[in-house]
């Protein structure tokens, strides 16, 4: 093959998200030979699985350690001067979590026990920044939405000729779509005879 | 790499929380050409443009409607402020949610063309979009599982394993898919081929601003 054939192919918008995709599956299964090499060190320090369990705890493996508003939990801050007060709520339960985790030893494995106050901590006083831009992400693409479909998709006060000529255009694609498929069916019903005998 | 030997002497740090950003003399002018360039935008009036029409011996001008202008200029505005604080952030976490919006409001403002081939382009490029988001966040959450860390002054002063270098390869991949670059330009290249000019131009000088960040970046977390 040419060289200037395949940048023509490379010019089409349509090839463009299937060579995406392509390269993005090679790099994924590359990605499946890299060493994996975690690091311990974690803002939020994780004990190993099973110890917690052993000493008994009534929501491990999720128990962070401290108590609220007097005794930070167990934290590894990256910048601890810019969150002084961080670590505060980590040990946060609802009265409901509570009330469960004294009367039942499993609380800590149920996926309702993963402890709000963690939760809240990232996402209202570490990474708050990165909540407001997410939020953001989601209101740009719901502004582009509702406004594409008020004043384009619902509005269609003043092309009545248009209607009419999109109602034609869909009974001749949906008998063309009709007469595809019947083909296809007959195709397959043959190769399935040429099988069978 | 050292952020100081790649962008100057450390002028301050703006901290919220565990994300800060940093100021150095290159990403505060990055971010100050794009801030002008945004203001620019904001002022100006769309280009028309006129095509000669099949045929017959007329042209026919195509024009933006001033419902349509103010929904492009409003999301042009946005999408300079976003790619503005691509440039200033320090945290990889916060870069990648930086182009996943500009990513966004890249479709949003062309989503209004009556041309077709712009339409149907915007689609494909909707289509890379969306999938450059698993390379883009897995990348940085690859890098943060590897060294601990999304804040890239901590990072620059790390060294690269190979699973660092690999999500960085991931992020990569996102970056040039989502800002457009070559291989994967046709289908951005065709989106912004008509009218509203001023508008269309921050979609191609925004993946301009994100590449020479990105590759500030690369730098600071494989150096």
């Amino acid at each position: 093959m040419r060289i200037g054939v395949l940048w023509n192919k490379l010019a089409d918008p349509k090839n463009i998200p299937r060579l995406f995709a392509f390269s993005l599956g090679i790099i994924l299964i590359i990605g499946l030979i890299v060493p994996m090499a975690l690091n311990p060190d974690q803002l939020y320090v994780r004990p190993a699985p099973q110890e917690q369990i052993d000493e008994g705890l009534a929501i491990a493996p999720y128990d962070r350690g401290g108590e609220v508003l007097s005794q930070p939990g167990i934290i590894n801050p990256q910048y601890p001067d810019n969150a002084a007060s961080l670590g505060m709520i980590t040990g946060y339960m609802s009265p409901l979590a509570q009330w469960i985790s004294s009367i039942s030893p499993y609380f800590g494995t149920s996926i309702y026990s993963s402890p709000g106050g963690l939760v809240d901590e990232i996402l209202y006083y570490t990474r708050g920044f990165d909540t407001i831009l997410e939020s953001s992400i989601l209101m740009m693409s719901f502004i582009i939405a509702s406004w594409l479909s008020v004043n384009y998709t619902m509005n269609r006060k003043n092309d009545e000729s248009e209607i009419r000529e999109d109602v034609k255009k869909a009974i001749s694609d949906s008998t063309k779509v009709a007469r595809e498929v019947k083909a296809n069916d007959a195709k397959a019903r043959a190769k399935q005879l040429r099988r069978d005998n | 790499m050292d952020f100081v030997t790649l962008g100057g002497n450390l002028l301050g740090t703006i901290p919220l929380g565990d994300i800060v950003l940093y100021l150095t003399p290159f990403n505060l002018f990055l971010f100050a050409v794009l801030l002008g360039f945004t203001l620019l935008i904001a002022l100006s009036k769309p280009e028309t443009q006129i095509e000669a029409t099949m045929h017959t011996l007329n042209n026919t001008e195509v024009k933006v409607g001033p419902k349509e202008f103010k929904q492009r200029r409003f999301l042009s505005i946005i999408c300079g402020l976003a790619s503005a604080g691509a440039m200033i952030t320090g945290d990889l976490f916060n870069f990648t949610l930086f182009m996943a919006l500009v990513g966004i409001l890249n479709i949003g403002i062309v989503s209004a063309v009556k041309q077709t081939s712009v339409l149907n382009s915007a689609f494909n490029y909707g289509l890379i979009a969306m999938m450059c988001s698993l390379p883009l966040f897995g990348g940085a959450s690859i890098i943060l599982a590897a060294t601990g860390t999304l804040s890239l002054a901590v990072l620059s002063q790390m060294p690269a394993s190979p699973m660092v270098v690999f999500g960085a390869v991931l992020m990569l991949i996102g970056i040039l898919g989502e800002s457009g670059v070559a291989p994967f330009f046709a289908s951005k290249a065709e989106m912004f081929r008509t009218a509203g000019s001023p508008f269309i131009v921050i979609i191609h000088l925004s993946s301009l601003f994100i590449i020479v960040r990105a590759v500030e970046i690369l730098l600071l977390v494989l150096w």
